[in-house]
């Protein structure tokens, strides 16, 4: 399902500008929504999901208009959203409120309820504790849970916000696996603020920054920002002071830095090749200069 | 609609809670009242109707307490464990949601108040002989206990939108006694009037007419204009000002969710 969005403004009772005239299209595959803390990422998803209202624009998800009642159950019919805060009855076992969710998700149908269910547990390897009350599930399993529930009405448009935060290693990148082989033919919009999320699992992406639009394109075209833009820099003595300082190894008796900086930030920087990351630093240290704070 | 309902439903009535709480409230009721005897001194003719309608007072003046309290937190705590995110993103309709959760809460948390209610209905039958008894009591239970039980599920589910459950709990049981149990002469109250939950106006005018003198010559007290005399009629009407009230609050709180959803 293709999202449009366009000049798309939220603003909260206290004033706060969580999104400021927005342009956005999302067509269909895995697209990854970078942003750091407060960018208004959540806001953005919370929209989407008919959660909240905006406060000016539009958006229209696979041709529904949002913000009209028809629309936005239309849109509600196709998604499946996993908030950045997954709750879930904690009285409930996970089978349970997986069938309670389905159910509110129009699955009449018992039987094939429960074989959809028995599917999405096996999927997020949940199988085994399905069965048990969902006050015992550690935040990783809670999220598995959440995945599932966003699942069960096989959503042609899946929304997750910040997935990945707070899981250990392995489970965060079974988790971000899962999601790229859910993509297929589905939109998957994925928000986070790890770089290396996107990197691992995206092809597209924006960067969101103070509810403003950094960046759309391609994840190369991000990188290539950072084009002759990261050096090394060996050093006994203090850092570089210019530039912004992305890795610090100690080296002998002083350090290696690796280093975003629009200019040669010491005579015996070396150029390096750019990943994602620097291509995020270095558009976000280009765009201080740009974006006046609000 | 239904799905909330079942849900709510299964989660209430296996809350742990739900049932100590009844209890301790129960052995209060027992210690204190005659819900053994079921003597308040009515003489009536009919004395299995008069039992029945006695059971269902005494019942009324401390249950309601703990069905209130454990319906407080049912309708908060879908935002407080953030599960709010994941139900209304669902094509589900927020207004059946809401109807289904206030029935299916409410159902739950009167499950316990009725064993109590009907058992002694059947204790009643099997000690006296008099299966009448099991009538009478689903004809006093729908018509003095019900409507109050329908206004105060209301009540107790929307309140905790404005103030925490917690405080929330604490100001309904100041509420209960102020307005539901007080003599009306005290200070100015709801007790006794059309707006009291307590059952009185069904109680009084449908099954105990005989009795209305224990009403008679007393001295004039604050509000009387809400007091009118009790008669099947009257009876009708608070019926129905229970379940306007219990309308009118879901109403304010499907406003309350729409204006704040921006
Ligand atoms: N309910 C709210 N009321 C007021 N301000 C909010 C609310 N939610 C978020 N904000 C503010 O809006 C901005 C964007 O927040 P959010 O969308 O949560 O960003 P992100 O998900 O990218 O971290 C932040 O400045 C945040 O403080
Ligand atoms: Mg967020």
């Amino acid at each position: 399902m293709r999202i449009e969005i366009s000049q798309l403004t939220k603003t909260y009772k206290g004033g706060v500008h969580a999104l400021d005239g927005l342009d956005l299209d999302v067509p269909t595959g895995m697209y990854g929504l970078l942003g750091s803390n407060g960018a208004g990422k959540t806001t953005l998803m919370r929209i989407m999901a008919g959660l909240l209202r905006p406060t000016s624009g539009s958006v229209r998800i696979g041709g529904h208009d949002i913000t009209t009642t028809d629309g936005r159950l239309a849109v509600l019919r196709a998604l499946g959203y996993l908030p950045q805060d997954v709750g879930v009855y904690p009285d409930l076992t996970a089978r349970r409120f997986l069938d309670y969710i389905a159910l509110l998700k129009g699955l009449d149908s018992r039987s094939a309820r429960r074989r959809r269910i028995g599917e999405l547990l096996e999927v997020v390897a949940l199988t085994e504790q399905a069965d048990r009350k969902l006050k015992g599930f550690s935040g990783g399993m809670l999220r598995r849970v959440g995945i599932a529930q966003a699942l069960l009405a096989d959503p042609r448009l899946l929304i997750v916000d910040e997935p990945t935060t707070g899981l250990d290693p392995e489970e965060r990148i079974r988790f971000r696996t899962l999601l790229s082989q859910l993509a297929g033919d589905r939109t998957v919009l994925l928000s986070t603020h790890i770089v290396d999320d996107v990197a691992q699992t995206c092809r597209s992406l924006a960067v969101l920054a103070k509810g403003r639009l950094l960046f759309r394109g391609g994840v190369g075209e991000l990188v290539a920002f950072a084009d002759r833009r990261v050096w090394t820099v060996s050093t006994a003595g203090p850092a570089p002071a210019q530039g912004r300082i992305v890795a610090a190894l100690p080296e002998g008796a002083g350090m290696r830095y690796r280093m975003v900086s629009l200019t040669r930030p010491a005579a015996n920087a070396e150029p390096a090749e750019p990943t994602l990351e620097d291509g995020y630093l270095a558009l976000m240290e280009s765009a201080q200069a740009t974006v006046p704070t609000p | 609609m239904t799905a909330t309902l079942r849900y709510e439903f299964l989660m209430q009535i296996r809350r742990p809670s739900l049932w100590i709480v009844y209890g301790l409230v129960f052995a209060v009721l027992v210690a204190t009242l005659p819900y053994l005897t079921l003597d308040l001194g009515f003489r009536d003719a009919d004395l299995v109707k008069a039992a029945m309608t006695t059971a269902a007072k005494l019942i009324m003046t401390l249950l309601p307490i703990v069905y209130g309290c454990m319906v407080a937190d049912r309708l908060v705590r879908d935002r407080r464990l953030g599960v709010d995110a994941v139900l209304d993103s669902t094509p589900a309709g927020r207004t059946g949601r809401l109807i289904g959760k206030y029935v299916g809460v409410c159902a739950a948390t009167a499950v316990p108040l009725a064993l109590v209610y009907f058992g002694r209905a059947v204790v009643y039958t099997v000690t006296e002989g008099k299966p009448a008894a099991l009538g009478w009591s689903a004809v006093v239970f729908l018509t003095s206990m019900l409507p109050g039980l329908i206004y105060l599920g209301a009540l107790a589910l929307i309140g905790p939108l404005l103030v925490p459950p917690m405080l929330f709990r604490v100001l309904f049981v100041i509420y209960w006694f102020w307005g539901n149990l007080i003599p009306a002469t005290m200070m100015p109250t709801l007790s006794r009037t059309i707006f009291s939950a307590t059952g009185d106006y069904a109680s009084y005018g449908f099954f105990l007419q005989e009795r209305l003198a224990l009403y008679e010559g007393e001295p004039e007290a604050a509000l009387d204009f809400l007091r009118p005399a009790f008669s099947p009629a009257v009876a009708w009407l608070w019926m129905g000002v229970m379940v306007a009230l219990a309308v009118a609050l879901l109403s304010a709180a499907r406003l309350h969710a729409i204006r704040s959803e921006s």
